[in-house]
């Protein structure tokens, strides 16, 4: 009894510091699961092209639970990846294919993804609007302008640029210099007193009002962010497609949510964690792969990937929920 | 997998393409939409197709990967593909510039990549299936014909910025222009779905009394003859129409004034039979090297209008109403098309 007490106790104590492990169990399954299904998945081509892949939906997670993480959403984040992609293409195309034009386009990019979470964040906390529906709309203008920017999808990015995302520097591939740079990005912003405020006001927006805390700004900042780190996700996408496409990430939005939920965040706000949704991006892509190698005949493939990523939902959250009871 | 499929391309080289013994392949066929019928019937014709291979003594093996995806999600699928080791990739492709980098990998793989139904502009991947621009012209004509060369005609388009819809716009676009008496009074995008499609008519409807033609694409095509019907415009309107059953039923039941250029979902069949003869190594006639990335082969474009519409009706007999009038290129079609 006593022991089982303390193993809960245990469990307790790491899911509160570390809520991600849920996410990072399921992961490591679905490793294996692939293994088996097709051992060639888990060659280091196979895991590098994972990483390839999954890279900008990994940065679109993690933007999403900033400002989930202050009981908000953002509904437009595919469209600011789509509008900071062909951005940055177009900006290449005007100022040459030089090392130094593709740093300065990438840095347009990241402006332009920072803009747009600022006018996200002054439409939902500044005019009080329904996040749902002010960043649904902020969605379709983002589309709409990235339209007028490169009507039809095209223009090559210079091979300087994707052959870098692509190979290797100092024998190893860029790729794992991206997440080393993601993995800081989140080691460093989970320890940064503005996550903490994020963090309370979506526990509870009125008590953070109470104690003093400036909300709106917070919000505010929460979606500036998110606008970089969506921004950042397009710089992935742009290396790995190596072109520019207005459409390319309308469809990714809902799977930033998912990935965001499965890695262990509430959408409820409050409780967060940035890691796990970086993990929930990369269970999502594994999924897809395990159910094509697992030799799912095509009618049912998305029927069986919609109802696995239920399953690995309920399973983390089931897990938390006996470890907290 | 990876090994049988290297011993395989040794064994070709060793006895030579040509020879024609039995041989197996792998292909792999990746789908990234699934928000129609078509999608669906197109799927199932390739992987018919590929059955009948083995009246040639050779084995053809498809495996599939057909789910709502994003882009990188598509990306995975080739991805998947070169873990698999498959031979060939059949892919309808949800953007037409954003695989190169991985057509480049799979090609390095040894992996002959064919996009169907979109071009793609990957150096390193062939197209096959039909010219969208041609096949929106064959419909503009026929409603510049239909409607007398003159009077006010509306188009109703899909998905603003898709390539295939921005070169079907550009077909009939050209085609009016040639006729001076025909004014294009207003395009709107309906989005390729059919109640939008439905609702554009009837605002165009009420906003134009004097419509003489209307040019929409695909299913939308079932929408607005609904509201033209509605406005009982029949007898007076001419507008393009769609290849499913139910609407070519009502085609000849209610003597439409109708033409449809075909964009068979038998494409991708034609694609693999195509791909297979590729991979024996054979060599086409004349190489692939039309459109605007002078990658591609463009296959005939079938089309409908009331000379024949109830033969098609008749060849759709006892099929679902959701069933699209196909046409593929058989095996011996395809080997026409190599030295």
């Amino acid at each position: 009894m006593d022991a089982t007490l303390t193993s809960r106790g245990n469990w307790q104590s790491i899911l509160g510091r570390y809520p991600f492990v849920p996410a990072l169990i399921i992961l490591i399954m679905l490793l294996v699961f692939n293994g088996m299904a097709e051992p060639n998945s888990l060659s280091f081509r196979s895991v590098n092209g994972l990483f390839k892949t999954y890279m900008a939906l990994m940065f679109l997670a993690v933007a999403q639970t900033l400002v989930v993480s202050a009981a908000d959403v953002d509904l437009s984040l595919g469209a600011i990846l789509s509008l900071v992609n062909v951005t940055v293409v177009t900006t290449i195309g005007v100022f040459g294919d030089g090392p130094l034009a593709i740093v300065a386009a990438c840095l347009v990019g990241v402006f332009v993804g920072f803009l747009c979470g600022l006018l996200n964040g002054f439409v939902v906390a500044g005019l009080n609007l329904q996040p749902i529906v002010a960043t649904f709309a902020t969605g379709v203008l983002f589309t709409g302008i990235a339209l007028w920017v490169l009507p039809v999808a095209g223009m090559p990015v210079p091979s300087a640029y994707w052959r870098l995302y692509g190979g290797s520097v100092l024998g190893i591939p860029f790729i794992y210099y991206i997440l080393a740079g993601l993995g800081l990005a989140i080691f460093l912003i989970s320890r940064t007193t503005l996550m903490v405020k994020i963090l309370a006001v979506g526990d509870d927006q009125q008590g953070a009002f109470q104690s003093g805390l400036p909300v709106t700004r917070i919000r505010i900042s929460a979606y500036a962010y998110c606008g970089v780190f969506s921004a950042f996700a397009a710089l992935c996408i742009t290396g790995d497609t190596a072109s520019g496409d207005p459409l390319v990430g309308n469809a990714m939005t809902l799977y930033s949510i998912a990935a965001v939920v499965l890695g262990g965040t509430a959408l409820s706000g409050g409780k967060a964690t940035l890691l796990g949704a970086a993990i929930g991006a990369l269970t999502i892509g594994l999924i897809n792969s395990l159910v094509f190698f697992v030799g799912t005949p095509s009618e049912w493939q998305n029927l069986v990937q919609g109802m696995s990523i239920l399953v690995a939902l309920m399973l983390g959250i089931f897990v938390s929920r006996r470890v907290e009871q | 997998m990876r090994l049988k499929s290297l011993l395989l391309s040794a064994a070709i080289l060793a006895f030579g393409a040509s020879s024609g013994a039995a041989e197996e392949f792998t292909i792999g066929l990746s789908n990234g939409w699934v928000g129609s019928e078509w999608r669906t019937q197109m799927i199932e014709e390739a992987e018919e197709a590929a059955k009948k291979w083995a009246g040639k003594g050779d084995t053809i093996k498809v495996v599939v990967q057909s789910a709502n995806v994003d882009v990188p999600g598509q990306i995975a699928h080739i991805r998947n593909f070169i873990s698999q080791g498959v031979n060939a990739i059949i892919i309808n492709p949800n953007s037409p510039t954003a695989f190169d980098p991985v057509f480049a990998q799979a090609k390095e793989a040894g992996i002959l990549v064919v996009s169907t139904d979109a071009e793609v502009s990957s150096p390193d991947a062939v197209y096959i299936g039909i010219n969208q621009k041609a096949w929106a012209e064959a419909g503009a004509e026929w409603l510049a014909k239909a409607i007398g060369g003159k009077g006010n005609v509306v188009a109703i388009n899909g998905v603003a910025g898709h390539p295939a819809n921005e070169m079907r716009a550009s077909g009939y676009r050209e085609v009016f222009a040639n006729y001076p008496d025909i004014k294009i009074v207003n395009e709107v995008n309906a989005n390729w779905d059919q109640a939008q499609g439905q609702q554009a008519m009837q605002n165009l409807l009420a906003t134009y009394p004097d419509l003489a033609g209307v040019w929409v694409q695909d299913g939308m095509a079932a929408g607005a003859w609904r509201s033209i019907a509605d406005a009982k415009r029949t007898s007076n309107i001419a507008a393009t129409g769609e290849i499913r059953k139910d609407f070519i039923d009502l085609w000849v039941k209610e003597g439409l004034n109708s033409g449809a250029s075909v964009n068979p979902p038998g494409v991708m069949a034609s694609a693999l039979n195509v791909a297979v003869f590729m991979l024996k190594g054979r060599e086409l006639t004349k190489p692939a090297t039309d459109g605007q990335y002078k990658n591609s082969m463009y296959l005939p474009i079938p089309f409908v209008n009331s000379d024949n519409v109830k033969s098609v009706a008749t060849a759709l007999d006892g099929k679902p109403g959701f069933y699209s009038y196909t046409q593929s290129l058989s095996i011996d079609e395809a080997e026409a098309l190599f030295k």
